[in-house]
């Protein structure tokens, strides 16, 4: 998901600062993706998703005076995004424990999803653990880079990031031997 | 399972997303740009802030709030917690899950993404239909809709009554007090139509973007902004104008309140009220001077204002635009003051602001923090109800802030 290089979206960073909607509405076609998909897999809620997404551009307009032009867009907005979906997922478990049910109302139900098996156990990992593992495997930022972003010990980054593809990894054995079964 | 084949999965999992969805977000990124320009430019063009501010002041208030949420409550925030503690005041109620009951009584018009809803005193809803604009009749009986160029009159349950298709987009339609006619936009045309759908005819050829307001003493007078930037007074049974004045400079809200005696002007910048009075020669009304209040501060926008519907008080919301956070401050202005007194302080942007029919409470709208405020102007307990997104868009993958329509009847 490298979509363009830095020097290009640093481009696109100035030009926007100078006045150019174009080069906004291209800084968004970029990244809007990735981050709604990043979202998603930390939250598995899609309106949320969409919010957090919307929003952390939206800070990026807030912010694009303050935006220091020598650093990538990239993992700023990235890191905007991912700790806004944990703020939600923690918000949102408070609230199902404070309500103790589920909101009046549910979700859609998703549609058919490729890897189901995967993105359902996805869906069971704690939000940080969901955390770290997109950020290293869907937005493929190093474990340095994941620690720098969520504030955390490069330690506590590798040791979620290890429960949680062993978890992964059960699930998707499970899901093969089930499959053999059959 | 290799790292690959999980990076694979996370790639092209199916996740529920469209074009529109994308689109959707486009929009208010770039209403939110547009915005930014324009206040680095200087004051934006009158169509700019018809079309733009609603959304982008809803898009700065979700994105400071994001910035600010995402910073505050991250591990990284906690420096600079502190700050925002020293810089913003929240005596905001604690918000309940959701609405069970109007505060106060009464039945509120409320505008979603996917259409306006009825909200009953107990807090039921109900859609009315994929419309883009509401607005109730007198009493509540009805309720004017409108879509592109249609506009249409409704049971409160929905049930259409009549429809007329006008030659173009249909805005801002406004319920006379005595319920026999509705004014509305049509382009840049001023009409207006018989409350059973009948004698649709031409009020005035040029319009500024802002909605009409009918004189609250229930005859035929009507208020609007015209394209050459005078608010004009009409008397819609004849046809003929009475009266005129340079309008605000930016005017973005008109309402005609107060019990009939006189007429609030708001922009993005300023307030004022202009006394109207009755001629002892004349026929028609006269206007007085306009009287400006006073808002606190530099660097502040006008995010809402309402006349009371009895009184000549009236609420205003400000944003303060500051370096280092936002916040946002509810003011009331007691009859004949200049000077408001401040309701409440809150971190982020709030949104537009109604009275209560029996002028005693207001309902705030508070899109950073997913709430509605119920404010009383004088003793009373304030109520916050959070959810209010998700309320008003059911099963929508965007929960776009609703916008209050109106808050009509108490009974």
């Amino acid at each position: 998901l490298q979509v363009e290089g830095d020097v290009d979206q640093r481009r696109l960073v100035r030009e926007a600062q100078d006045g150019s909607g174009a080069a906004m509405a291209r800084l968004y076609s970029l990244h809007w993706r990735g981050a709604y998909r990043a979202a998603y897999l930390v939250v598995h809620d899609a309106a949320a998703a969409e919010d957090i997404a919307q929003d952390a551009f939206l800070a990026a307009v807030d912010a694009l005076d303050r935006f220091d032009r020598r650093r990538p867009f990239r993992p700023w907005l990235h890191r905007i995004v991912v700790n806004r979906a944990l703020d939600w997922a923690r918000r949102e478990a408070l609230r199902r424990r404070v309500d103790g049910a589920e909101s009046v109302f549910e979700p859609l139900p998703p549609p058919e999803q490729t890897g189901g098996e995967l993105m359902a156990a996805l869906k069971e990992l704690p939000a940080e653990q969901r955390a770290v593992v997109v950020l290293r495997h869907l937005l493929e930022y190093t474990p340095g880079e994941i620690a720098r972003m969520l504030e955390l010990p490069r330690g506590t980054v590798n040791s979620r990031l290890r429960r949680g593809l062993d978890r992964l990894r059960e699930a998707a054995e499970a899901g093969s031997l089930a499959e053999e079964r059959q | 399972m290799r790292d690959e084949a999980l990076s694979k999965v996370l790639r092209e999992a199916t996740i529920p997303v469209t074009p529109e969805t994308e689109a959707r977000g486009l929009r208010v990124v770039e209403a939110a740009y547009a915005e930014r320009e324009a206040s680095e430019r200087g004051a934006p063009e009158r169509d700019d802030l018809e079309n733009r501010r609603p959304l982008s002041r809803l898009a700065l208030a979700f994105g400071i709030a994001a910035l600010l949420a995402a910073v505050l409550l991250s591990p990284a925030g906690a420096a600079v917690r502190d700050w925002v503690d020293d810089v913003v005041e929240s005596p905001a109620p604690k918000p309940e899950p959701e609405l069970a009951r109007i505060p106060g009584g009464g039945r509120l018009l409320v505008q979603s993404a996917v259409g306006p809803w009825v909200v009953q005193p107990d807090g039921s809803r109900r859609l009315l239909g994929d419309y883009e604009e509401a607005t109730w009749s007198p009493r509540g009986l009805f309720v004017a809709v409108a879509k592109g160029r249609t506009l249409t009159a409704t049971e409160p349950d929905g049930t259409p009554h009549w429809s007329l298709t006008a030659a173009a987009r249909v805005r801002n339609p406004r319920w006379a007090p005595a319920g026999e006619r509705i004014a509305y936009r049509s382009g840049e045309e001023l009409r207006i139509v018989a409350g059973d759908g009948t004698e649709d005819r031409l009020l005035a050829r040029s319009t500024a973007p802002v909605a009409p307001t009918w004189s609250p003493w229930g005859d035929a007078r009507l208020a609007y902004v015209s394209g050459d930037g005078k608010l004009r007074i009409v008397n819609s049974e004849a046809g003929e104008g009475l009266t005129g004045a340079p309008a605000l400079h930016d005017i973005s809200r008109l309402e005609w309140g107060a019990g009939g005696t006189a007429i609030l002007e708001a922009s993005p910048r300023e307030l004022r009220l202009r006394e109207v009075r009755a001629q002892k020669v004349a026929p028609g009304p006269a206007l007085g001077n306009p009287r400006t209040l006073a808002l606190p501060g530099s660097g502040i926008s006008l995010t809402g204002a309402a006349l009371a519907p009895e009184r000549e008080a009236v609420a205003a919301v400000v944003t303060h635009w500051r370096e280092h956070g936002t916040n946002s401050e509810v003011l009331v202005f007691p009859p004949g003051a200049d000077k408001p007194r401040s309701l409440l302080t809150v971190p982020y942007s709030l949104g537009e602001v109604a009275w209560a029919p029996d002028g005693r409470r207001l309902l705030v709208a508070w899109p950073g923090a997913n709430q509605w405020l119920f404010l009383p102007v004088g003793r009373g307990k304030p109520r916050a109800v959070a959810n209010i997104s998700r309320a008003f868009s059911p099963g929508e993958r965007a929960a776009s802030f609703p916008r209050v329509e109106g808050w009509c009847c108490v009974r």
